[in-house]
C-alpha cells in the first residue's frame, strides 16, 4: 500500500513542505546505504531541521501507520538504513549541531547528524576526544554510531559506542520523547539506554546524544611489523595479551589487504609479506615506554622481518591511513568485493583464517583479510567480478564466513550490525526463545511495527515461511551452554 | 490475615531453575547471597523465593580470550580467587563483593565500585547472559566474545532491574589483566577541596584507576575526610607516576596502603540503623549535592564521592522525611538516587521521581512479566505495575 495523501500531508506539516523530498530522482538517492546490493526507493524522504520536527514526523507516521527508517550518513554496511517500500526515510542529516562541550565534566551533547570526527574536533581545544573510532569516522554520524553500537580500532582498550554514551533524548516509535540514561553511570532502574544502543534504529530515533570525552593520552606509540606468516602475527597478539598488556589497538592485515592498501595510499607497508600487524599503545609516558619495549621484544621473538616505528605524528597517521584505507583500496585489485564482519574468540584467529583460505580456494575466489586482531573481529573482503557472474558465489562465500564465526563460538557481527543483511542468519546464533525475547523488547517499544521493520530479527516474510531447521549452537554441542 | 511463608526453592542447574519458575504461579523473588536483599523498594509478599546460590561455579574460563562464563549464584570474590591464578580479574570492585555478593545479584542491582572510573560498571563488562523469564522462557543474549552487535543486548535490561524482569542464570564477563603494580595516594581534605584537586588530577595525563573522597567517620561527614587515588600499571613505571600524582595533589599528599580502600568500602556499606542512599549526578555537581543533603554533615553520617564518576554513597540517620527530601534534591539537580540498606520497616521512599521513560519501562515489564510475578514492590513508589 503506497503512502496515502493524508499521510503525505501530515508529514509535510510535521517537517515543513520545503523539507520533503517527493520526486523520484531525489528519493532514489536514499535507496540504499553502504550495503549497495539491497535497494528500495522510499515513498517519501523527510529532512527535519530539529528534534521537534523529528518527533512530529514520527508522530505523523505513528498516526498513519506508516513505516519509517531513520538515516544518518548512509555509511552502514548491513543495510540497517535500507528504506521500506511504501515507507518514509527520516534523514537526520540536518541535525548537525554540537550543542555543548563541557571540559569539566568531560562530555559533549551533540545532535545525531554530527559526524564522529566532528565531536573530537569540537573537543580538541580542551585536550579531549571522543574514543570510538570506526574507520568511516570522517563521514559516519554519531546517530548511526548509536544505532549500530559502532566500534573501531581502538575499542579493544576503550570500548564501544555503548560504553561512551551517557544519555540520549529519544523519539519513541509513538512519537513521544524521553530521556534514556542520565548524568552519570548510576541509573535509576533497568538500563534502557543500553538496550537502545545498538538496536539498529528499530526502537526509536535519538535526537540528542550526550557522550563521554576522554583526555587525549599523553603518549601514543605505534609500530608496524611484518611477519613471515599469519600464524606468527597471531602468536604475537597472544603473547601481548598474555603479558598483561592492553594495547590501544592491534590490527592485522594479510598479504592481499597489504597489497591493496599500499597501492592505494603508499603508506609504507611491505608488499608481498604474508602478514602485518599495527600495534598501538597509549597512556602515561612512563607506562607506554615500558610496554612498548615489551611489544618490540615479542615481535622479534616471533620472527618479525621488519619493524617500523612511527617516529612522528605524520608517520603514525600514514600507518593508520594504510589500515583504514584497506576496504576501499581493495577496489583497486578487484572490480567488486563484499565486506564481511564476524567475530571469533581471539584464540581461534589462526584457525578461522586457515578455514577462510580453504573456503575461498574451493569457491575459486580471493579473500583479503583486515581485522581487529585484539578482539577477534574479522573483516574478510571477498573479491569477485560481477561481470563474470561471480556475484552469487561471492555472496554465498561471504555469508558462510559469518556463519563459520558463529560455529567457532563467535558472533555474526562485531560492529557492522545485523540489519537487512544478516537478519535471516540470526537463527544460526540464537534459538527461538532468544529471538522471541528480543521480539518482546521490540514490541514493547514499537507495538505497531513501524520503526525500521524487517531489520535485525528474522521474519517469515523476509526469510521464507519455513525457518530452517534448528541447528544447535556449537557451545551447546560442546556442553558449555544449555538450551531447554 | 497472615500470609503463608514463602516456599524457598534452590535449583542447582538451569533446568531446575526453569522448573522452579514453571512449577510456581504467584509472585516470586530471587535471592542470592542476601547482601542487597533490602535494597530498593521493599519486596512485597511472594509465594516463592528462588535461591540461586546453588547455581554456582565457573562454566568456562578462556584465559587466552580473557572471558569467563559463570553461573549467576557464584560469589564474585570466589570467582576473583580463581581468576587471580591466571593473572586475570573482573575489573569490578563494588563494596559488597567482600561480603560474598553474587555475580547475578551485582548485575541485577547495578552495583559498582571506585574502579568504575576506568572500567565502567558491570553493564560494560558483561558480554553475554542467560536469563529465565517469568513464564519459563530461557533466553540467551550476547555471546562469548568482547565485540558483538548481534541482536538486542538483553543483559542491559537486566542491569539495574532488581529481579523484576528476569532471573539471571548465567553471566559471561570480559576480563582484564591484574595490574602488575598498584599504589594508593591519599590527601586529607574536606569534600569541596577534594573536588578541586580532582579536577586538576583529571586534567593531567595521570590516568588514575580510581579517584574518591571518603569521610573519616568521626567529625562532620563532608568536611572531615580524605581524597583517595589509585594508580595501576607496571612495576617499572609506577613510582614515577605516583610521584607525579603526589606533586599534582600538593602538600599533604602521600602514598598509603591499600587498606584505605577497605575503609572506603566499609563506609559505602553503611552501618546498621542508617539509611544508605546511592546517588549519581554530574561529577561537577555531586560534591555540592551531597554537601547540601539534610543530615549529611552530621557526625554519624558516612559519605563517599566518586570525584570522576559522579557516583556517591551517603549513609544518613534513618529519617524518612530526610530521605524523601534527599531524593527530591538530587532529582532537582539532574541526578538519580536509590535507597539501599535501612532499618526494617523504615518507611521512607526507595526511589525519587520516576524517569521520563517510565511508560517504556512499564511496557517492557508487561512484555517480560505480564502477570507481575517478579520482584513485586522493588520499584515502588514508581507506577511500574499498576496499569494492568
Amino acid at each position: 500500500m503506497a503512502l496515502d495523501d493524508a499521510a503525505r500531508a501530515a508529514l509535510a506539516r510535521a517537517v515543513g513542505v520545503e523539507n520533503v523530498v517527493d520526486d523520484p530522482v531525489g528519493r532514489r538517492a536514499y535507496e540504499c546505504d553502504g550495503l549497495t546490493g539491497y535497494r528500495v526507493v522510499p515513498d517519501l524522504v523527510v529532512l527535519p531541521r530539529d528534534a521537534a520536527a523529528v518527533a512530529a514526523a514520527v508522530r505523523a507516521c505513528a498516526e498513519h501507520r506508516v513505516p519509517f527508517v531513520a538515516r544518518g550518513a548512509g555509511t552502514g554496511l548491513s543495510g540497517g538504513a535500507l528504506p521500506v517500500a511504501d515507507g518514509v526515510v527520516i534523514s537526520l542529516s540536518r541535525l548537525k549541531r554540537v550543542l555543548d562541550v563541557d571540559p569539566v565534566d568531560r562530555r559533549a551533547v551533540v545532535e545525531p547528524g554530527v559526524t564522529n570526527l566532528e565531536i573530537t574536533a569540537a573537543a580538541a581545544a580542551h585536550g579531549l576526544y571522543y574514543a570510538p573510532d570506526p574507520s568511516s569516522q570522517q563521514v559516519c554520524t554519531i546517530g548511526g554510531n548509536v544505532a549500530e553500537n559502532s566500534g573501531g580500532a581502538h575499542c579493544l582498550k576503550y570500548g564501544f559506542t555503548s560504553n561512551h554514551v551517557l544519555a540520549m533524548e529519544v523519539v519513541l516509535p509513538d512519537g513521544s520523547v524521553v530521556t534514556l540514561g542520565g548524568d552519570s553511570a548510576e541509573q535509576a532502574g533497568p538500563d534502557l539506554r543500553g538496550v537502545f544502543l545498538g538496536s539498529e534504529g528499530t526502537l526509536g530515533i535519538a535526537t540528542s546524544i550526550t557522550v563521554r570525552l576522554l583526555r587525549v593520552p599523553e603518549t601514543v606509540r605505534t609500530l608496524l611489523a611484518d611477519f613471515p606468516s599469519v600464524a606468527a602475527a597471531g602468536d604475537v597478539v597472544s603473547d601481548i595479551v598474555a603479558a598483561g598488556i592492553v594495547p590501544a589497538a592491534v590490527e592485522m592485515m594479510d598479504t592481499l589487504a597489504i597489497e591493496a592498501a599500499e597501492e592505494a595510499v603508499h603508506a609504507g607497508y611491505t608488499v608481498g609479506v604474508p602478514a602485518a600487524l599495527v600495534v598501538e599503545l597509549d597512556g602515561p609516558a612512563e607506562e607506554c615506554d615500558v610496554q612498548f619495549e615489551q611489544v618490540k621484544a615479542i615481535c622479534d621473538r616471533h620472527g618479525c622481518t621488519r619493524l617500523h616505528i612511527a617516529g612522528s605524528g605524520e608517520e603514525r597517521a600514514a600507518i593508520w591511513r594504510g589500515r583504514k584505507a584497506a576496504f576501499a583500496a581493495v577496489g583497486r585489485i578487484s572490480p567488486d568485493y563484499f565486506v564481511q564482519d564476524g567475530v571469533v574468540p581471539r584464540t581461534r584467529l589462526t584457525e578461522v583464517l586457515a578455514r577462510i583460505a580453504d573456503m575461498g580456494e574451493q569457491a575459486g575466489l580471493r579473500v583479503a583479510n583486515v581485522f581487529h586482531a585484539g578482539d577477534g573481529n574479522l573483516h574478510p573482503l571477498v573479491l569477485y567480478n560481477a561481470a563474470a557472474g561471480e556475484t552469487e558465489r561471492a555472496e554465498r562465500l561471504s555469508g558462510s564466513i559469518a556463519e563459520l564465526c558463529v560455529e567457532l563460538g563467535g558472533a555474526l557481527s562485531g560492529e557492522h550490525g545485523i540489519g537487512t543483511d544478516k537478519a535471516c542468519s540470526m537463527p544460526r546464533m540464537f534459538g527461538e526463545e532468544d529471538l522471541a525475547t528480543m521480539g518482546r523488547v521490540r514490541a514493547a517499544f514499537d507495538p505497531d511495527g513501524i520503526c525500521n521493520p524487517g531489520k535485525v530479527l528474522p521474519t517469515p516474510r523476509l526469510c521464507g515461511e519455513r525457518p530452517g531447521k534448528y541447528r544447535p549452537h556449537p557451545l551447546e554441542e560442546s556442553g558449555l551452554i544449555d538450551r531447554l | 490475615m497472615t500470609r503463608a511463608t514463602p516456599t524457598t526453592v534452590r535449583p542447582t542447574d538451569l533446568a531446575a531453575l526453569r522448573a522452579a519458575v514453571l512449577d510456581s504461579a504467584g509472585p516470586l523473588a530471587v535471592a542470592g547471597a542476601g547482601t542487597a536483599a533490602a535494597w530498593a523498594g521493599d519486596l512485597q509478599h511472594v509465594d516463592t523465593v528462588v535461591d540461586v546460590s546453588g547455581l554456582s561455579g565457573i562454566v568456562v574460563h578462556n584465559p587466552g580470550d580473557m572471558t569467563v562464563a559463570v553461573k549467576a549464584g557464584t560469589p564474585l570474590r570466589d570467582l576473583a580467587a580463581e581468576l587471580a591464578g591466571h593473572g586475570q580479574q573482573v575489573s569490578f570492585d563494588a563494596a559488597r563483593v567482600a561480603r560474598g555478593a553474587t555475580v547475578g545479584g551485582l548485575v541485577a542491582t547495578a552495583d559498582a565500585g571506585p574502579g568504575a572510573l576506568v572500567h565502567g560498571t558491570l553493564r560494560d563488562l558483561v558480554i553475554g547472559m542467560t536469563i529465565v523469564l517469568a513464564d519459563g522462557t530461557v533466553a540467551r543474549t550476547g555471546g562469548h566474545v568482547i565485540k558483538n552487535v548481534s541482536g538486542y543486548d538483553l543483559a542491559k535490561l537486566v542491569h539495574g532491574s532488581y529481579g523484576t524482569l528476569a532471573i539471571v542464570a548465567e553471566v559471561v564477563l570480559r576480563l582484564h589483566p591484574v595490574p602488575a603494580a598498584s599504589a594508593t595516594v591519599v590527601l586529607d581534605c574536606p569534600l569541596d577541596e577534594a573536588v578541586a584537586h580532582a579536577a586538576r588530577v583529571l586534567a593531567r595525563p595521570l590516568e588514575p584507576a580510581a579517584l574518591e573522597w571518603c569521610s573519616a567517620g568521626s567529625g562532620p561527614a563532608t568536611s572531615d575526610g580524605r581524597l583517595l587515588a589509585r594508580i595501576e600499571g607496571t612495576a617499572a613505571a609506577l613510582p614515577a607516576r605516583v610521584e607525579r600524582l603526589v606533586d599534582t595533589l600538593g602538600p599533604g599528599a602521600a602514598e598509603a596502603d591499600a587498606g584505605e580502600w577497605e575503609a572506603h568500602a566499609s563506609t559505602v556499606r553503611g552501618r546498621p540503623g542508617q539509611a544508605v542512599l546511592r546517588i549519581g549526578a554530574r561529577p561537577s555537581r555531586i560534591g555540592g549535592i551531597v554537601g547540601a543533603l539534610p543530615g549529611a554533615d552530621g557526625p554519624g553520617a558516612g559519605v563517599t564521592v566518586g570525584l570522576g564518576t559522579g557516583v556517591a554513597t551517603v549513609a544518613l540517620p534513618a529519617d524518612a522525611d530526610a530521605v524523601e527530601s534527599a531524593h527530591l534534591a538530587v532529582h532537582a539537580a539532574g541526578g538519580t538516587s536509590v535507597l539501599r540498606d535501612r532499618p526494617a520497616g523504615f518507611g521512607g521512599p526507595a526511589w525519587g521521581p520516576p524517569p521520563s521513560a517510565i511508560a517504556m519501562l512499564r511496557s517492557v515489564k508487561r512484555a517480560f512479566d505480564p502477570d507481575g510475578r517478579l520482584g513485586p514492590g522493588r520499584f515502588a513508589p514508581w507506577p511500574l505495575e499498576n496499569s494492568r
